[in-house]
């Protein structure tokens, strides 16, 4: 018994370790790696006590926790699926918003710019009762202007300043393509986003395996509409306040208020 | 002296490690002050934070490590993943191919033939292109700059001021040290004042112990400007300098390698049998096997 025990926390911690490894590379942690590089032949009905250990272990030495994202079905219905059905994780911080604010946790420049970008085109989006024509996403990211570390064409980063039409509108769809990968932004048919409680459709599973470079002949009847990523990383609150801060108005109940009736749903303060 | 951490502290310290990936001491200094929120106490003495740390990150195979600036005598820190196996490996952020040839730069570098462990930027493209060339494909010039870019960028490599060689990032100095320990322990040369590995400075030719340039200055400055070598007391003349654009000093191995070859052409002129290989022109012949098969 004891060392069945000591070999199950030795799997906690290597779970830990891939998580964080996870973490660092910018990767989900998906379920199908947790099952190869780390549990192996553990049968299925250890797998949840390994999480919860794996997860006390990363809040008691890291103050992170796995936190699911939502597949991509489940995501227009706005519910998230329990932990053991989910399929992928990303690590979030247990720590205080005080605690956070405290460290200034260091963000390079360029994660400054994709996170600035990110929540702008999210709130856009936010605002157009969470679904934007495609067409109508690349016009705003246009005028928007991408962060130049994104743009991986040589023509397009170098030349920004005295850009084509073309290569702007090149410029624009990689960005967005960007957030796709990301995880921030989906790609859904037209009708079956929205907020609050619209209904599914289950082509979003098939819309989001559709090219992510925006391809004109896939791009009639579809929509884009918040990511698993987003929906874990942002409220709609938190969102109402960015707008709010973003275009020098106070965020009062009748601002958010407001906000909710562009969102498709009431804004309350405990989301 | 603070008291220990509370939980909240060190996770706190932990998250901040991790983000900042490679920092100074001074920056750790006061993030460990903010983290304590206190005034009052200035934080002279970070050890017993680092063994705090280390004490509960071991058993997650990570460990705040630290090397000095070699020419600054700054010192960086970093938390380091200590057991390259493969969990730790499985979620790396580069495809096989770029693993391949980051290693093949890393280990390129490390080993130079003059002791600078620096190549120049046309060999290291030269190296990058001809290893992903293998399986995805020539890359373009621009190609294999970025991708060396990126390694520099996440602190792997680094190029000098002029931008005209490849040495190692902070990152593998302070992360790779086993790698180079297991491997490659007839490159390493470790500074004779200091202890700690030298990738640039002064080699004394009496001995062949090596002197950071940082530690060198600390040396002269102490001693009416002349340079005395901390191991053997004899006078350095400051031309026997190795690191990037430098004439370099070769190793002890590549010296006998040297030796060995040209006794074996003299041996093979003198119509002479060359008779066995010393072991460490072995170990260089294996190196080179590796090479070679690549450009095969």
């Amino acid at each position: 018994m004891e060392e069945e025990s000591q070999a199950s926390e030795r799997t906690a911690t290597d779970l830990v370790r891939y998580a964080l490894a996870c973490h660092a590379s910018g990767k989900p942690i998906r379920r199908e790696n947790l099952k190869t590089h780390v549990l192996g032949n553990t049968p299925t009905r250890n797998t949840r006590p390994l999480l919860d250990r794996a997860n006390t272990l990363l809040t008691q030495n890291f103050g992170l926790k796995m936190v699911a994202l939502p597949s991509h079905e489940k995501i227009l219905t706005n519910k998230a699926p329990p932990t053991t059905a989910a399929t992928k994780w990303v690590l979030q911080s247990t720590l205080p918003d005080a605690a956070r604010q405290r460290l200034e946790l260091a963000q390079t420049e360029d994660q400054q710019a994709i996170l600035g970008f990110a929540t702008t085109v999210l709130s856009l989006v936010f605002v157009s009762n969470m679904s934007v024509p495609v067409d109508q996403l690349v016009l705003y990211v246009r005028k928007l202007g991408p962060p130049q570390c994104i743009a991986t064409a040589a023509d397009t980063r170098d030349t920004a300043e005295y850009a084509s039409d073309a290569q702007m509108e090149s410029a624009a769809r990689e960005a967005i393509g960007y957030l796709l990968r990301q995880g921030y932004l989906d790609k859904v048919k037209l009708g079956a986003s929205g907020g609050g409680e619209h209904g599914a459709e289950t082509q979003a599973t098939q819309a989001s395996q559709l090219p992510t470079d925006g391809g004109d002949r896939h791009d009639e009847g579809m929509m884009y509409t918040w990511g698993p990523k987003a929906r874990t990383e942002f409220q709609p609150l938190d969102m109402a306040r960015f707008i709010a801060a973003a275009t020098g108005q106070e965020c009062s109940d009748e601002f958010i208020k407001t906000i909710g009736r562009a969102y498709g749903s009431n804004i309350t303060a405990s989301q | 002296m603070p008291m220990a951490m509370d939980d909240t502290e060190q996770q706190m310290l932990v998250q901040w490690c991790m983000a900042a990936q490679v920092f100074t001491e001074s920056e750790f200094r006061q993030v460990i002050q903010r983290t304590y929120n206190t005034e009052e106490e200035e934080i002279e003495d970070i050890q017993p934070v680092v063994e705090q740390i280390n004490s509960s990150m071991g058993a997650f195979s990570l460990e705040l490590r630290s090397c000095m600036d070699q020419t600054t005598g700054t010192r960086r820190w970093a938390l380091v993943n200590t057991n390259a196996d493969a969990i730790s490996t499985g979620a790396t952020p580069y495809s096989a191919s770029e693993l391949v040839t980051l290693k093949t730069l890393v280990v390129g570098v490390f080993t130079e033939k003059m002791g600078n462990y620096s190549l120049s930027l046309h060999d290291a493209l030269r190296i990058a292109t001809k290893r992903n060339g293998t399986v995805a494909g020539t890359l373009t010039r621009a190609e294999t700059e970025s991708l060396i870019r990126k390694f520099c960028s996440d602190g792997w490599l680094a190029t000098d001021s002029d931008d005209g060689y490849v040495v190692l990032g902070d990152r593998s100095i302070i992360e790779l040290q086993s790698f180079f320990n297991v491997g490659f322990a007839d490159y390493i040369r470790l500074c004779s004042l200091c202890k700690e590995m030298a990738t640039l400075g002064i080699v004394c030719m009496e001995c062949m112990e090596a002197v950071h340039p940082y530690c060198a200055n600390r040396l002269m400055s102490a001693s009416a400007g002349q340079l005395s070598c901390p191991a053997c007391n004899k006078l350095i003349p400051q031309l026997n300098k190795f690191g990037p654009g430098e004439r370099g000093v070769p190793h002890a191995l590549e010296s006998v390698a040297g030796s060995v070859r040209g006794e074996s052409v003299a041996a093979s002129v003198r119509g002479e049998s060359v008779g066995v290989e010393e072991p460490a022109t072995q170990s260089i012949k294996k190196l080179r096997i590796e090479d070679s098969s690549d450009e095969e």
